[in-house]
C-alpha cells in the first residue's frame, strides 16, 4: 500500500498499516555488522556437530551412488511395470523444493512484497541447492552418467539428434535453464553484498577472493541504475520459470497414456505442490537459522506468519487438486482411471496415499489459527509433515500409477531397496551440508536489499515507495 | 596525495543530504558528478540526470532471437536434417518445440540482462577504480553516501570541487586520482590468485590427458560389456558338437547367393550380364574389384598387382588378348569357382556384386584399348 506523504498514519486503520519490516533499531551499519560478522567469526561447536551429520548422510548418499555405478540399476527396487520409481520421486520433489525460492525472490519481488527481501537470499541459495540435488537421479538414472552429456542435441560422429517432441529432452532444457537462471539472480543480488564484505574483512585471503567474486563493485549511481533494472528483468524472466519447470516436469507424466498420469490438471497441480512443499522447507530452514543465527530482529514473526499463510493456501490448492483427481476419475467414466484413483485410497499403496492426504491437507489446516502461525512447535509439525507428505505425493502418482495400469498380466508389487534409501538420504545430506556451507561463507541475508527498505533508507520526499 | 587528481569525493551521513548535495555539485559545473551509495536511492537518476537504461531493448531483442534460435534449430533437426516419425506426429509439427523455444528466450535473455548489465553498461569487472582504493569505500559498501565530482582532465581544479562539496555539506572530502586502466586489475593478490586458478587448469588438463592416454581402458561399469552370452567362434558346451554358433539348416541360401555358374567354363560362356550399364554398377563394380581383385590382377587388370611379387605366382593379365575377347559369363564362372591358383569368392560376393566387377572388368579392358571413337563419345 502507497502512503501518501501527507496521510499521517494515524488516519489509517490499524489493520490496514504494514507492520515494520523489522525489530528494534536496525541501521544500516548494525544491518551489516549482524549479518556479514558470520563468515569472519568461527563457527559454534554446534555447527561443527550438525556439519558431521550432513557429512555423514552425504557420504551414505555417495556410497550408495557408487554401488549402484559398480552393480547396475538392478541395485535398486526398479522393475518391470515401474521402472520409474525412487529417482524419479526424488528428482520431482528436490525440483519442486527449489520453487520456493525463486517464487519469494521473483514473484514476490515483482508484487512489491517489501517482506520478501530478509528471507530471499537464503530462498535462493536453497534453490540452487535443491535443483543440484535434483540433476543427480536423472543423471544416475540413465545408469551411465558419463554418457550423459548424450542428452544435448550436438553434432556427433553418429549423426543422431535429439528427440525435440520428447517431454524429457523438454526436461533437460527446462532443468538447465531454471539452474541457470537461478544462479544468476542469486550471484546478481550476491554483488553488492560481497563488496561490503570485502570492504570489511581483514585478512587477506578473503580479501582476495571477495574483490574477484565482486568484480570491482563500488556502488556508483549508474551501476546501481543498471543493476535495478536488470534485476527487475531477471525476476520477470525467472517468474516465468518458477510456472515453467514444473508445468514441463508434469509434461513428462501428463503427456503419457498411463491412467492417473495423463490429465490435463498436472502442471498448476505440480506447480502449486512445488511452491507448497519449498515453503515448507523454507519455513523449516528459517526457523533454525532465525534461532541459532540470532538474526531474530530481521527474520520476524511476521515473516513466518506470512509464509505459513502462503503454505495455508498452497494446502487448499492441493486439496482442490486432489478432489479434481477423484472427479475427473468418476466423471470419466474410464474405468481404468477409475481403478487407477481406487488404488490410491484403498489399494496396496492406499496407506501412501493417507499419509498424502493427511500431510498435505489435513495437519495445514491448523494454520488457519493465528496461534499456531505464531508457534514454533506447529510450524514445524506442518513443515514436516508438508515435506514427508509432498514426498509422498509423488510416490503415489509415479508408484500407484505404474505398478498397475492396463495390463493386468504386467502388474506387479514395487519394492524399493536400501540403497534407493541411501541415495534419498544423501541427496538430504547434500542439501544440508550446501546450506550449512552457504551460512557460514556468504551472507544469509541480502543486506542491500534490507538496508533499502529501513526506516530513513530513502530520501524523505520520495515516500514508501520500494525498489530493491 | 596524488599530484594530478581527477576526482573529489564528498561524503554524506543521510540520503536526505545527498540528494540535497547532488544539485549544487551538478550546478558548479567542474565535471560529472556521480553518486556512490551503499543500496539503490530512489530518484536519485532523475537528480542526476541520468538517461534510462538500455537493457530492456537488449533483453527483448536478444529473447527474441532466443525464440528464433530454438525454433529455427528444433525445426532443421527434426523437420529437414533428421525427420524421424515419433507419436504418429509429422516430421515438422511445430507445436512440440514450443516449451524449448521458451527455455532458451529465457536463457537469452536472462544472460543478456545480467551480463550486459555488468560487462557491458557497468564495463566491470574494473578494480582500477580510485574510488575502491579510496579510504572512504569501507563507508560507502556500508552506510555512507558520497558524492563525487569526476573529471579525467588535467586542468581539473579540484579544490574548487572540494570546496563545492564542502559547501553543499559534506562532512568529510578525500581527493583521488585517475583510474588505473592498466589490464584490469590492480591488486598483486588478485594477479596471483588468478595465476593460481590458471595454474591449477593446466595441471588439471594435463592430469585427465596423462590419465587417459595411460589408462585408456578404464571402464568404470564394464557389467553391459560382459555379457554372459555365446560369442561366435566360441565354444559352448549347451550344443552337441560343441560349437557356440551353429550351421545354417542344410540347403539354406542366403539372399543374393544362389548357386550360379555351376556347370563348366564352357557352359557359363552363354550367360548374359543381367546389370545395366549406368555410374553407379561401375562404382560398385570398382569398389568390389579393389576390394578383392586389384591385389593380385593389378590396379590395370594387367596381372600386376602389390602381392605379385611377394607370391610369385602369375596372376592373369586380363588385358591379354585371350581375356579381351572372353565372354561375360567365363569371367563371371571365374569369380564364381576360382581357377588355377585363384580361389572361388562366391561365398562373399553376391550374384549382383560378381556380375558389376564383369562390367568393370570391361570398362578396364576398354580403358587401356581406346579406339579414336572412344575419345568422341566422351566429347561434348
Amino acid at each position: 500500500m502507497k502512503l501518501d506523504a501527507a496521510t499521517s498514519a494515524g488516519d489509517i486503520p490499524e489493520g490496514l498499516l504494514e507492520p515494520a519490516l523489522t525489530v528494534g533499531r536496525v541501521t544500516p551499519g548494525s544491518l551489516d555488522d549482524q549479518v556479514l560478522a558470520f563468515p569472519e567469526t568461527k563457527p559454534p561447536k554446534q555447527w561443527y556437530f550438525a556439519l558431521a551429520i550432513t557429512l555423514t548422510a552425504a557420504l551414505i548418499g555417495v556410497i550408495s551412488i557408487g554401488y549402484t555405478f559398480i552393480t547396475g540399476i538392478g541395485a535398486w527396487g526398479n522393475s518391470s511395470p515401474v521402472f520409474w520409481a525412487f529417482d524419479i520421486i526424488n528428482f520431482v520433489f528436490w525440483v519442486g523444493i527449489g520453487h520456493a525460492g525463486t517464487l519469494i525472490s521473483a514473484i514476490l519481488f515483482l508484487f512489491r512484497k517489501r517482506w520478501r527481501n530478509a528471507i530471499a537470499r537464503f530462498a535462493e541459495a536453497m534453490t540452487i541447492f535443491a535443483v543440484i540435488c535434483a540433476v543427480i537421479f536423472p543423471l544416475i538414472h540413465v545408469g551411465r552418467p558419463w554418457l550423459a552429456y548424450w542428452l544435448f542435441p550436438y553434432p556427433n560422429q553418429r549423426a543422431l539428434w535429439t528427440n525435440f517432441r520428447s517431454p524429457l529432452l523438454w526436461d533437460v532444457f527446462a532443468v538447465n535453464t531454471y539452474f541457470s537462471v537461478s544462479l544468476m539472480f542469486w550471484y546478481l543480488g550476491l554483488i553488492p553484498d560481497i563488496a561490503s564484505m570485502r570492504d570489511r574483512t581483514t585478512s587477506k585471503l578473503r580479501k582476495v577472493i571477495y574483490t574477484i567474486l565482486a568484480v570491482g563493485w563500488r556502488g556508483a549511481a549508474t551501476h546501481w541504475q543498471h543493476y535495478e533494472k536488470a534485476y527487475l528483468l531477471l525476476a520477470g524472466l525467472a517468474t516465468g520459470l518458477v510456472l515453467s519447470v514444473h508445468s514441463v516436469v508434469s509434461f513428462d507424466f501428463a503427456t503419457s497414456v498411463v491412467p492417473g498420469w495423463h490429465m490435463t490438471i498436472f502442471p498448476p497441480y505440480f506447480v502449486a505442490g512445488a511452491i507448497f512443499a519449498g515453503f515448507a522447507m523454507v519455513v523449516m530452514v528459517l526457523v533454525v537459522v532465525r534461532e541459532t543465527m540470532e538474526l531474530k530482529n530481521l527474520i520476524t514473526m511476521r515473516h513466518l506468519d506470512v509464509m505459513n499463510k502462503v503454505i495455508l493456501s498452497m494446502s487448499c490448492i492441493m486439496g482442490y487438486s486432489y478432489m479434481m483427481e477423484g472427479f475427473t476419475a468418476w466423471y470419466s467414466m474410464n474405468e481404468f482411471l477409475h481403478h487407477g484413483f481406487m488404488n490410491i485410497v484403498t489399494g496396496t499403496y492406499g496407506w501412501a496415499g493417507w499419509v498424502t492426504i493427511s500431510c498435505n491437507i489435513l495437519i495445514p489446516q491448523i494454520l488457519w489459527f493465528k496461534k499456531a502461525r505464531a508457534s514454533y512447535f506447529w510450524m514445524i509439525l506442518v513443515a514436516v509433515g508438508v515435506t514427508i507428505g509432498m514426498w509422498f505425493e509423488r510416490f503415489v502418482i509415479i508408484v500407484i500409477s505404474l505398478h498397475q495400469d492396463f495390463l493386468p498380466s504386467a502388474w506387479r508389487i514395487y519394492k524399493p531397496t536400501m540403497v534407493d534409501f541411501g541415495v534419498l538420504l544423501g541427496t538430504f545430506g547434500i542439501f544440508f551440508t550446501l546450506v550449512l556451507l552457504f551460512a557460514r561463507v556468504l551472507p544469509v541475508i541480502a543486506t542491500t536489499e534490507v538496508k533499502a527498505i529501513l526506516p530513513d533508507a530513502q530520501p524523505s520526499h520520495h515516500g514508501d515507495e520500494h525498489h530493491a | 596525495m596524488p599530484e594530478t587528481s581527477y576526482s573529489v569525493l564528498g561524503i554524506f551521513e543521510t540520503p536526505d543530504a545527498l540528494m540535497k548535495a547532488i544539485p549544487k555539485a551538478r550546478a558548479a559545473k567542474l565535471g560529472e558528478v556521480e553518486a556512490y551509495t551503499p543500496y539503490p536511492i530512489h530518484g536519485i537518476d532523475d537528480a542526476l540526470g541520468h538517461r534510462k537504461s538500455p537493457l530492456g531493448g537488449m533483453v527483448l531483442v536478444m529473447g527474441i532471437l532466443g525464440a528464433i534460435t530454438a525454433f529455427g534449430f528444433q525445426y532443421w533437426i527434426s523437420a529437414i536434417d533428421y525427420p524421424i516419425i515419433t507419436g504418429g506426429k509429422a516430421a515438422n509439427s511445430w507445436e512440440a518445440f514450443i516449451p524449448i523455444m521458451f527455455e532458451v528466450t529465457v536463457l537469452f535473455a536472462t544472460f543478456t540482462a545480467g551480463l550486459g548489465m555488468l560487462f557491458l553498461l557497468n564495463k566491470l569487472p574494473f578494480f582500477g577504480h580510485p574510488v575502491l582504493s579510496s579510504k572512504s569505500i569501507t563507508g560507502i559498501t556500508r552506510d555512507r553516501y558520497a558524492l563525487a565530482i569526476e573529471a579525467e582532465d588535467e586542468s581539473f581544479d579540484s579544490a574548487a570541487a572540494a570546496q563545492t562539496l564542502k559547501d553543499a555539506g559534506a562532512i568529510e572530502v578525500e581527493i583521488l586520482p585517475a583510474p588505473d586502466r592498466s589490464p584490469f586489475l590492480t591488486s598483486n593478490f588478485i594477479l596471483r590468485a588468478l595465476g593460481g586458478i590458471f595454474t591449477a587448469c593446466v595441471v588439471a588438463g594435463l592430469a585427465m590427458f596423462f590419465l587417459t592416454k595411460w589408462f585408456p581402458l578404464l571402464a568404470p561399469m564394464k557389467y553391459m560389456q560382459d555379457q554372459p552370452r555365446l560369442n561366435a567362434q566360441k565354444a559352448s558346451t549347451f550344443f552337441k558338437d560343441g560349437h557356440g554358433m551353429q550351421q545354417p539348416v542344410a540347403g539354406t541360401v542366403a539372399r543374393g547367393f544362389l548357386p550360379t555358374a555351376t556347370g563348366t567354363q564352357e557352359e557359363a560362356a552363354s550367360l548374359v550380364n543381367p546389370l545395366p550399364r549406368t555410374k553407379e554398377v561401375f562404382a560398385e563394380g570398382r569398389k568390389v574389384y579393389v576390394n578383392r581383385c586389384e591385389v593380385c590382377h593389378g590396379s590395370l587388370g594387367n596381372g600386376v598387382g602389390s602381392l605379385t611379387a611377394a607370391y610369385g605366382g602369375k596372376p592373369a593379365n586380363l588385358q591379354s588378348q585371350m581375356f579381351r575377347e572372353y565372354p561375360d559369363g567365363k569371367i563371371y564362372w571365374a569369380i564364381v569357382n576360382g581357377k588355377n591358383a585363384m580361389p572361388s569368392h562366391a561365398p562373399y560376393l553376391s550374384e549382383n556384386e560378381r556380375w558389376a566387377v564383369v562390367h568393370y572388368v570391361r570398362a578396364l579392358q576398354r580403358a587401356q584399348n581406346a579406339k579414336d571413337e572412344d575419345l568422341k563419345v566422351v566429347a561434348p
